[in-house]
């Protein structure tokens, strides 16, 4: 952790972090407004004091709704990756280990998933599963697992040779010893950088999916709705898409730089000290 | 130019004063050469020698100019027949590299361009350097490559570098090297990526080279027998420092400094046998019955997916006997398929034939049970890879304890200590990573994992071939100490044929797949020995005067 610190990304991201995680754990108790109370006076109104962040089309505190908003809009970045790579860690794992005409098959299929672009593949699986916030989580962990496998095998099998994994064979171990003991503790640091980065694309894409009315649905204050809900108003009071739309970028960039700063620091090479 | 034509006193071809150079990291500057001052007169062959991390190399890319971006050059100067190379502009120093002072190095396959055919890369160097024509830089090229003893230049002036041997592409970097006659070559380690009979054709070429043109040279080796053999100068370096520096004969005969004592003393010498007798019982402990290993077998299911594979033959009806505590030596070039005898042994490598151990035979890999891997234990050639870099190395060795359940659950940290004194190494290593552990730290560990199991049988496959020539000794003597004790029998896997002659009691030599000799260590020079074993002794230079006399100082 100290070493996170120490990496400028680093810092920059782990406060980026720290600022989100605030805002989700105290954001509903310190709002000052009801975020859903409507102040039909000051519709669309600019910053002020009583307002830090203006108001929308139906005079609602945007201060509230962002941070009654933090935990829907980042849990379900958290929550569709956590799945996400769960999943595609199994699936990758399993076709590693296994090898030969199984890893073939798992991964010419998912080789062909992995062709559909990944929004349209969210889509997709919405448009089946139907609307809402909890399919829309479904929807982008199932659009990650393709991904995530393929991240998961190439870091098994980078170190699946390694003389240590011969070692422990040749000692006689169990095959869930050498998975469990020997080669997932070496495995997981690509993973874990790669789950930081996808946690932000997930955020975003749930930020579209709510933008295009296939995620979360009024009145809820998730961060790409707000976006959405105040897209008609953009030319006369720009703010009440900027601070959501902000916020969004904020959140993106922090999970970001704190994955390429853990990705430097699970680097072998620069932990040499 | 040089100062060759002058009389009287003859100006050094390089005369480097002084030198001192950093490298800026994170943690601050880490010192690399600090006041290096050596000179090589017209016409010589200085050798460097110095183990890894020593700056040798270091040394080798300041002359050349070719100093990453992180470099501090301290103070020094480093003079090319008296002009400071330090003080040349980038122009200048790109017109003379090539044409005065060229550089062969470590690996002919990454210092070669592979979508360049052989002879245009030849070619290059004396159209820039020579303003030749393509044409008769090509003709002068292939000149080049006919004298450096390729059989047919024409032929290999159209090939890539992927359809030539190692040696071969060697000969070709050596042939651009001396393609425009430049006063000096820095030869960074030529031959250590090249197997032993190849390394000695191209000796032979280096020295047949240097007697026609008359080249100044800087030859850097860890290797002191080779460097006894073609230089006539030698520089000893040691953490950045110039520690010993003299004519041949009197550095590696009376040493000075400590160090170099150290490293002539540790040159492995066929006639100091660090194990003596003859092992102890008759009784049979290994046997290998026409054991075959091929490589190459696909998957059936899918193979249509996957492009045809050839089968390689790894080994091919290899069969000998091995008997309780004695150490075989199994010796052959890298493809030679002694890895792959011990990978079949350790249980890796599926195989056909069968092997014998203790009174149970094993017909294939899945054969093999719990008991024949626990008598069967095998060290890796690098430490680096071998140790699991997320467990300390207390969980390592403690590890067989509980597997194999030799010890009780309360008694493991005890043995792990006792474990880790027998290898040298202090018991607050239990609590270590394996990155906090030097080479040679790690080796001892995956030795003392190896012997934790209790096994009568310990393979070792090149397991000093990683580590430097004064580290390689004492664990080479520490793995004989622990065989002797524990009258383990061990299969020693290696290409250093002056080493296995000090400790095995007999030899093995594979070529291609077959055991082509088997014979025991007192008859190595009978005149009954196989052909390719007698190419092999012949290509190995004994170190005779340095550990004659280095023994005594």
């Amino acid at each position: 952790m100290s070493e996170l610190v120490r990496h400028p990304t680093g810092l920059v991201g782990t406060a980026l972090l720290a600022i989100i995680a605030l805002a989700v754990v105290l954001g509903p108790f310190v709002a000052p407004y009801d975020p859903q109370a409507f102040h039909p006076a000051v519709r669309l109104s600019g910053p002020s004091m009583a307002h830090w962040l203006g108001t929308d089309q139906f005079g609602r505190d945007i201060l509230s709704r962002l941070l009654t908003g933090a935990g829907p809009t980042i849990l379900f970045g958290v929550g569709a990756t956590a799945l996400g790579v769960l999943a595609g860690s199994i699936i990758g794992v399993t076709a590693a280990v296994a090898g030969g005409w199984v890893d073939s098959v798992i991964m010419r299929t998912l080789d062909g998933l992995l062709a559909v672009p990944d929004l349209l593949f969210t889509l997709l699986i919405v448009t089946i599963l139907g609307g809402g916030i909890g399919e829309a989580m479904l929807a982008v962990s199932v659009a990650f697992t393709p991904g995530m496998a393929r991240i998961a095998r190439s870091s098994v099998l980078s170190i699946r040779t390694r003389e240590y994994i011969l070692a422990a064979i040749a000692r006689d171990e169990s095959q869930a010893y050498i998975i469990f003991h020997e080669v997932i503790p070496n495995a997981i640091g690509p993973i874990i950088v790669e789950a930081t980065i996808r946690v932000s694309f997930a955020i975003m894409i749930g930020a579209t999916l709510g933008f295009l009315g296939l995620g979360a649905q009024p009145p809820s204050t998730e961060w790409g709705l707000m976006v959405a809900e105040a897209r008609q108003y953009m030319y006369r009071s720009p703010w009440v898409v900027a601070v959501p739309g902000i916020a969004i970028a904020i959140a993106a960039l922090g999970f970001n730089l704190f994955g390429d700063a853990l990705r430097d620091v699970f680097d072998p090479r620069s932990r040499r000290s | 130019m040089t100062a060759e034509g002058k009389t009287g006193i003859r100006q050094p071809v390089l005369d480097i004063r002084d030198y001192s150079l950093a490298y800026g990291t994170a943690a601050g500057p880490v010192e690399a050469l600090s006041g290096v001052t050596l000179s090589i007169q017209p016409g010589r062959t200085l050798g460097l020698v110095g183990e890894s991390g020593s700056g040798k190399t270091s040394l080798a890319w300041a002359t050349m100019r070719y100093l990453p971006a992180n470099a501090i050059e301290r103070s020094g100067e480093i003079l090319l027949a008296g002009e400071d190379l330090r003080t040349k502009s980038l122009d200048e120093i790109q017109d003379l590299r090539g044409r005065r002072i060229s550089m062969v190095f470590q690996d002919p396959g990454t210092s070669l361009n592979p979508v360049l055919r052989l002879g245009d890369q030849v070619a290059e160097v004396l159209v820039r350097h020579r303003s030749l024509s393509p044409k008769e830089a090509r003709e002068e090229g292939e000149a080049w490559l006919a004298r450096t003893g390729i059989s047919r230049p024409s032929d290999m002036m159209n090939r890539y570098p992927h359809e030539a041997s190692g040696g071969e592409k060697q000969r070709v970097v050596i042939a651009t090297a001396f393609a425009c006659n430049p006063e000096m070559i820095i030869f960074d380690e030529p031959t250590t990526a090249l197997d032993v009979i190849t390394a000695r054709q191209i000796l032979e070429l280096f020295d047949d080279l240097h007697r026609e043109t008359g080249v100044t040279a800087l030859y850097i080796s860890h290797d002191l027998g080779l460097v006894s053999r073609i230089a006539q100068d030698v520089a000893v370096i040691n953490q950045g420092r110039i520690v010993e520096f003299g004519p041949c004969q009197q550095v590696f005969g009376q040493p000075e400094d400590s160090y170099t004592r150290d490293l002539v003393a540790a040159v492995p010498h066929p006639d100091h046998r660090i194990v003596t007798g003859q092992p102890d019982s008759e009784e049979g402990l290994l046997a290998l019955g026409e054991v075959s290993v091929t490589y190459g077998k696909g998957s059936n299911v899918l193979g249509f997916l996957q492009p045809k594979r050839e089968l390689v033959q790894g080994a091919r009806d290899v069969s000998f006997e091995l008997r309780s505590g004695e150490i075989l030596g199994i010796v052959g070039e890298s493809g030679s398929g002694k890895s792959t005898i011990a990978k079949a042994l350790a249980g890796l490598q599926d195989f056909g034939g069968t092997v014998s151990f203790g009174s149970r035979s094993y017909s294939g890999r899945r054969r093999i049970d719990r008991d024949y891997r626990r008598g069967v234990q095998i060290i890796f050639q690098h430490p680096d890879a071998s140790l699991n870099p997320r467990q300390t190395i207390g969980k390592i060795l403690s590890r067989p304890l509980k597997l194999y359940d030799l010890v009780p659950r309360s008694k493991r940290a005890r043995r792990v200590d006792e474990l880790l004194r027998s290898v040298l190494l202090p018991e607050e290593f239990a609590d270590r990573y394996p990155h906090e552990l030097s080479g040679g730290e790690k080796q001892r560990v995956a030795i003392a994992r190896a012997f934790a199991a209790e096994p009568r049988l310990v393979i070792c496959d090149e397991i000093t071939s990683s580590l430097d020539v004064s580290v390689q000794a004492s664990v080479a003597r520490l793995l004989v100490d622990l065989q002797q004790e524990t009258g383990t029998a061990c299969l020693f896997i290696t290409h250093d044929l002056n080493l296995v002659r000090q400790l095995a009691h007999r030899i093995a030599v594979m070529l291609h797949g077959d055991l082509v000799d088997l014979f025991d260590v007192s008859e190595t020079r009978a005149p009954d020995r196989h052909s390719y074993t007698r190419q092999l002794l012949d290509a190995v230079p004994i170190p005779v005067e340095i550990s004659a006399r280095g023994m005594t100082a």
